[in-house]
C-alpha cells in the first residue's frame, strides 16, 4: 500500500515536470498560434546552456543560473527573429513544418556545437530524496512541482487578467485581427519564444539535475506533448492537472501492469492517451472550443 | 500555363500528360538514360540511384497525401516501416515471391495509414501531424515490445533476395532494374491518380474543404482515401527498401525519415509529382555529398568529432525546410513553371 502511494506520488510529481515542459508549448501557442514541435530540442539548448555556464566557465550555481536564463532568453528571441517573425499571417502549414524543420536544425546546431558524448550535468537541486515514513520522494521532483504550479498559476494570471496579457491571447485568436487592433504581434511572439526558452531551461535543470546530459533528453519534448493537449492548448493552469493524471496513469502503467505483459507500455501510454484525446475531444479538457470539425 | 488564345477543344486533350513533341522527346530520352544507367556510370552511383527510386516511390506517396490533399503527414516513415516488415515477414516465414510480397506489403502499410486518416476526417492542421506524430511513435513501440518471434524486436529481420524463376536480384544493377520498374509503374499509377476523380477530389479538399463538401464531395473519405493512398505508397517502397538493405529495423524508420521525405516535397514544390522527384534528387544529393565529404572535414577539424554527417544532414535539411517555407512555399517546381510559362508566351505578359 505505501509502494501504492509513493508510486502515485512519484508519477504526480514526474507529471507536473512534464506539464513544466508542456508550459513552454502552451506560452508559445497562447502567444503566437504558433505549434513549437521543436521544444524538446529547446530543452536540450538549455540543458547544454546550464552545463556550460556552470561546468566550463566554473561560475558558482548562484551566478550560474540567473546567467543561464537569461542566454536562453536570448536563443529564443534570435529563433524567433531568424524563422517566424517573417511568418505571421503564413497559413498553418508553413509555421508547422517551420517549427519541425527547427527540430532537426537545432539538434544538428548543437550536435555540431557540443558532439555527441555524454556529460554530467551539475547537480542543482539535493540528490538526498525525502524520507516521509517509508515513502521515499526525489527532491529534485517535488521542488520541480512546487516551481510548476507557482508558475502555472503566475502565467495563468498574466494571461487571463493583465492587460498585457489580453492582448497576446487576441494575437493567438488571429494575427491580422490582432494586428488591426493596435497589437503588435511580432512584440508577442518574440516575448512568447524568450519564456517558451526559459521554461524549458527550468524544466532542463530540474529533469536532469545530477543526471547525466545526453540527446535522448529531448524526448522529454514529445512526452510534454499529450499533456498540453490533454489540458487544451489555451489552458495554462489546467496543465497542472492534465500533468497529474498523466503522470500518475504512466507510473501505475509502468509499476503494475509493464511486470505482467512484460514490456514497456509505460512508456507509449501517453501517446495513446493523446490519441484518443484527438479523436474524442481535440479541445482537450480546457481549451477554447474552435476547433473545425470538417 | 499555356498562352492566351491555346486551349484544348476536347476533353482528351485537357487531360493528356505529354502536351508537346519536345515533352515526349524529352521523356523517351530519359527513360532511356535511366535504362542504359548501369552501363554509364560505376557502381557506387547506382547504390545512391536505387537509394533515390525508393524514396521517389515514397516521397510521391507523400505528395498525394500532403501535397495533392493537404493531409500533413508526419509518419510517412512509420507507414514504410510497416511495408517492409510486412514483406520481409512474409518472405521469410512463407516464402511468398516479391511479386506478391510487395503489393500485400503496400496493402498493410494502406491499412495501417487509413486508420490514422480516419482520425484525419474529424482534426485538422497541426493536430493531425500530432496524430501522426503518435502513428510513428506507436510504430516503434509495438515493434519493439511485440514478442520477438513476431517481429525479431530489436534485432530486426534479415531477408531473404528477391527471387523469380530461378534469376536472385542480389547485384546492384539487379536491384536497380527491379526498383526502376516498380518506381516506374508506380510514378504512372500517381499521374493517373492526380488527374482522375479522386485527383480532383483532394485537390477541392485542400483548397477549401467547405466548398469541397458543398459541391457533393465526400470530405471525410477523400481525406481518409488521401492517407490509404499514401502509405500505400509508402509501404510499396518500404518493401523494395527490405528487398535492397536485405535486413529490416526500427532504427531505419523514425521520424528523422520522415522529416527528410517532408523536405523532399517541401524543395521540390507541394502538389506536383515531378517536384516530387526533383525533390527527391536534391535531398539524396545533398545527403550522399554530405556522406562523402563529412569525414574529411571531420578529420581535418578535430572538434567536430564523428557525428558530423548526421549532424550536418540535421543542420542543411533544418535549414532548407525553413528556408523553403519562408522565402518560396511553392518550392522549386513553382519557380520552374513560371520561367517556361513566360519563356512560352514571351514577349508578352499575358
Amino acid at each position: 500500500m505505501v509502494y501504492f502511494i509513493n508510486d502515485i506520488i512519484t508519477g504526480a510529481l514526474i507529471g507536473l515536470l512534464y506539464a513544466l515542459v508542456a508550459m513552454g508549448f502552451v506560452v508559445i501557442y497562447r502567444a503566437s498560434k504558433v505549434f513549437n514541435f521543436a521544444q524538446g530540442e529547446l530543452v536540450i539548448i538549455g540543458g547544454f546552456i546550464v552545463w556550460f555556464t556552470t561546468m566550463q566557465l566554473g561560475l558558482s550555481l548562484w551566478l550560474s543560473i540567473p546567467l543561464s536564463l537569461v542566454l536562453a532568453g536570448l536563443v529564443g528571441y534570435l529563433i524567433e527573429r531568424i524563422f517566424l517573425t517573417k511568418l505571421i499571417g503564413e497559413s498553418v502549414f508553413s509555421m508547422v513544418m517551420v517549427t519541425v524543420g527547427l527540430l532537426i536544425l537545432l539538434r544538428g546546431v548543437v550536435l555540431l556545437l557540443f558532439g555527441a558524448s555524454v556529460r554530467p550535468f551539475p547537480i542543482i537541486f539535493p540528490l538526498k530524496p525525502l524520507f516521509l515514513g517509508d515513502m521515499l520522494i526525489p527532491m529534485n521532483l517535488l521542488i520541480g512541482g512546487i516551481i510548476t504550479i507557482v508558475a502555472a498559476v503566475g502565467l495563468s494570471w498574466f494571461f487571463n487578467r493583465t492587460r498585457s496579457g489580453l492582448r497576446m491571447t487576441a494575437v493567438a485568436e488571429d494575427h491580422v485581427v490582432a494586428a488591426s487592433m493596435g497589437i503588435s504581434v511580432k512584440g508577442s511572439i518574440a516575448f512568447a519564444w524568450i519564456l517558451g526558452a526559459i521554461l524549458s531551461t527550468i524544466g532542463a535543470m530540474i529533469f536532469l539535475s545530477g543526471k547525466s546530459l545526453t540527446f535522448l533528453a529531448s524526448d522529454i519534448g514529445f512526452a510534454a506533448l499529450p499533456v498540453a493537449l490533454f489540458a487544451g492548448l489555451e489552458s495554462i493552469g489546467g496543465l497542472v492537472l492534465a500533468g497529474i493524471i498523466i503522470g500518475v496513469i504512466q507510473s501505475l502503467t509502468t509499476n503494475y501492469l509493464d511486470p505482467i505483459i512484460g514490456g514497456s507500455l509505460g512508456s507509449v501510454v501517453p501517446y495513446i492517451i493523446m490519441l484518443a484525446i484527438l479523436l474524442i475531444r481535440p479541445t482537450g479538457l480546457f481549451g477554447w472550443r474552435t476547433i473545425e470539425r470538417v | 500555363m499555356d498562352p492566351s488564345g491555346i486551349f484544348p477543344t476536347s476533353y482528351r486533350a485537357d487531360r493528356r500528360l505529354v502536351r508537346t513533341r519536345w515533352q515526349a522527346v524529352c521523356l523517351a530520352l530519359f527513360l532511356v538514360v535511366m535504362l542504359a544507367m548501369p552501363y554509364l556510370v560505376s557502381g557506387r552511383i547506382i547504390a545512391v540511384l536505387n537509394m533515390m527510386l525508393i524514396s521517389a516511390v515514397i516521397a510521391v506517396g507523400l505528395q498525394i497525401c500532403t501535397g495533392y490533399a493537404g493531409q500533413i503527414n508526419l509518419g510517412q516513415a512509420a507507414f514504410m516501416g510497416v511495408g517492409a516488415y510486412t514483406a520481409s515477414i512474409l518472405a521469410s516465414k512463407t516464402g511468398l515471391t516479391f511479386l506478391l510480397t510487395i503489393p500485400l506489403a503496400g496493402f498493410a502499410a494502406a491499412l495501417f495509414g487509413f486508420l490514422f486518416g480516419l482520425t484525419a476526417t474529424r482534426i485538422k492542421g497541426f493536430y493531425l501531424a500530432l496524430t501522426t506524430l503518435a502513428a510513428q511513435f506507436i510504430f516503434h513501440f509495438a515493434v519493439l515490445n511485440l514478442p520477438s518471434s513476431w517481429l525479431g524486436g530489436s534485432n530486426g529481420v534479415t531477408v531473404p533476395a528477391a527471387e523469380i524463376f530461378g534469376l536472385r536480384f542480389v547485384t546492384e544493377t539487379q536491384q536497380f532494374y527491379m526498383n526502376l520498374a516498380v518506381a516506374a509503374i508506380m510514378i504512372a499509377g500517381a499521374f493517373g491518380i492526380i488527374r482522375s476523380r479522386f485527383g480532383r477530389a483532394f485537390i477541392a479538399v485542400r483548397d477549401d474543404d467547405v466548398a469541397a463538401g458543398i459541391m457533393g464531395i465526400n470530405v471525410a473519405a477523400t481525406k481518409a482515401n488521401a492517407f490509404l493512398i499514401g502509405a500505400f505508397y509508402a509501404g510499396v517502397g518500404g518493401a523494395l527498401w527490405a528487398y535492397m538493405i536485405r535486413f529490416v529495423g526500427v532504427d531505419q524508420f523514425t521520424l528523422f525519415h520522415s522529416i527528410f521525405f517532408v523536405a523532399m516535397i517541401i524543395v521540390g514544390g507541394m502538389g506536383s509529382i515531378v517536384g516530387a522527384l526533383v525533390g527527391v534528387f536534391v535531398i539524396r544529393t545533398i545527403q550522399e555529398v554530405i556522406a562523402t565529404v563529412g569525414p574529411n572535414i571531420a578529420d581535418s577539424v578535430s572538434f567536430l568529432g564523428g557525428d558530423i554527417v548526421f549532424a550536418g544532414m540535421n543542420v542543411i535539411l533544418g535549414g532548407v525546410i525553413a528556408l523553403f517555407m519562408i522565402l518560396e512555399p511553392k518550392g522549386v517546381m513553382h519557380r520552374w513553371n513560371i520561367l517556361k510559362s513566360s519563356y512560352r508566351i514571351w514577349p508578352f505578359p499575358y
